[in-house]
């Protein structure tokens, strides 16, 4: 490198922007995080429109074959429902009733 | 860990989708960037948004930098060609303002009168040219990676720096001793 390259690149120095800056940093990143957030809404919006256009195209042969499951299954949810309620209300006390607790 | 493989490392988890890496990334080579984008454009305020644009469409892009690439190299890519479709859309060479700032500290031996030359004369490169010189006279670059980093063909690249160099030490006032 010659004296006259070593001239220009002091030059050129002199308006380096400094090697750390977290006020650019942060601003770069709120944008990518905006961004990002705005894609994510979109991806959503277009997964929601998407599944309720589906929905509603296949629901009047959906309704007739949940309304016969929902009535065939109907005793068997009632029963899960509440041993569910029991197992929350009862608690630890069914644990070691059954001695699964140490 | 070298700045190359730290790089490696950190475009690998950004492209995995971490922002932290991503932001270590940005901390890294902001500085570079900005410095390019001042000496491509000379508007420090427009240069520093299309800094943010660019680090902005690098996370958009970050799956599709290949392994081993030049991470500085790639940014400095989008940056001229955020500069150059900015160029296009004001339909003029941007004004040149008077951003000066006083206090800047000068190196050793450099006046303002030298910077505000160096400045002007910069300004009067081609558009082409004085990316060329921002990034291998001011910013290290090899010709080659300046080649890839622009897009354009190396020997492109050598004619336009020789040329933007001859101008400016011209403009400066500064024997070639190379010559």
């Amino acid at each position: 490198m010659t004296q006259a390259d070593d001239r220009l690149k002091d030059l050129f120095a002199s308006d380096e922007p400094p090697a750390r800056d977290p006020a650019f940093s942060m601003a770069v990143m709120e944008s990518v995080m905006r961004r990002r957030f705005q894609e994510d809404v979109a991806l959503l919006s277009a997964a929601s429109l998407i599944g309720g256009g589906a929905l509603w195209a296949v629901w009047p042969s959906l309704q007739p074959a949940l309304v016969a499951l929902s009535q065939g299954f109907a005793p068997a949810l009632g029963a899960l429902g509440l041993a569910a309620c029991a197992a929350m209300i009862l608690g630890g006390r069914a644990r070691s009733a059954l001695g699964l607790e140490s | 860990m070298s700045p190359a493989s730290l790089d490696e490392a950190l475009v690998a988890a950004a492209q995995g989708g971490s922002t932290e890496a991503f932001s270590r990334l940005v901390e890294r080579h902001q500085q570079a960037l900005r410095a390019f984008l001042r000496r491509a454009c000379g508007d420090w305020a427009m240069a520093d948004d299309l800094a943010q644009e660019t680090f902005l469409a690098a996370w958009s892009r970050i799956g599709r930098l290949k392994a081993g690439a030049s991470v500085r190299a790639w940014l400095c890519g989008i940056g001229y060609n955020k500069h150059l479709s900015a160029l296009r859309s004001a339909g003029r060479e941007r004004a040149r303002g008077a951003r000066y700032e006083e206090d800047r500290a000068l190196p050793w031996g450099a006046t303002p009168e030298d910077r505000l030359t160096l400045e002007t004369a910069m300004a009067d490169l081609p558009a082409e040219q004085r990316a060329c010189v921002a990034l291998c006279l001011a910013a290290d670059f090899s010709h080659s990676e300046a080649a890839e980093a622009l897009d354009m063909p190396l020997g492109t690249v050598k004619s336009h720096v020789s040329r933007g160099r001859a101008r400016l030490l011209q403009a400066l006032g500064v024997c070639d001793d190379a010559g």
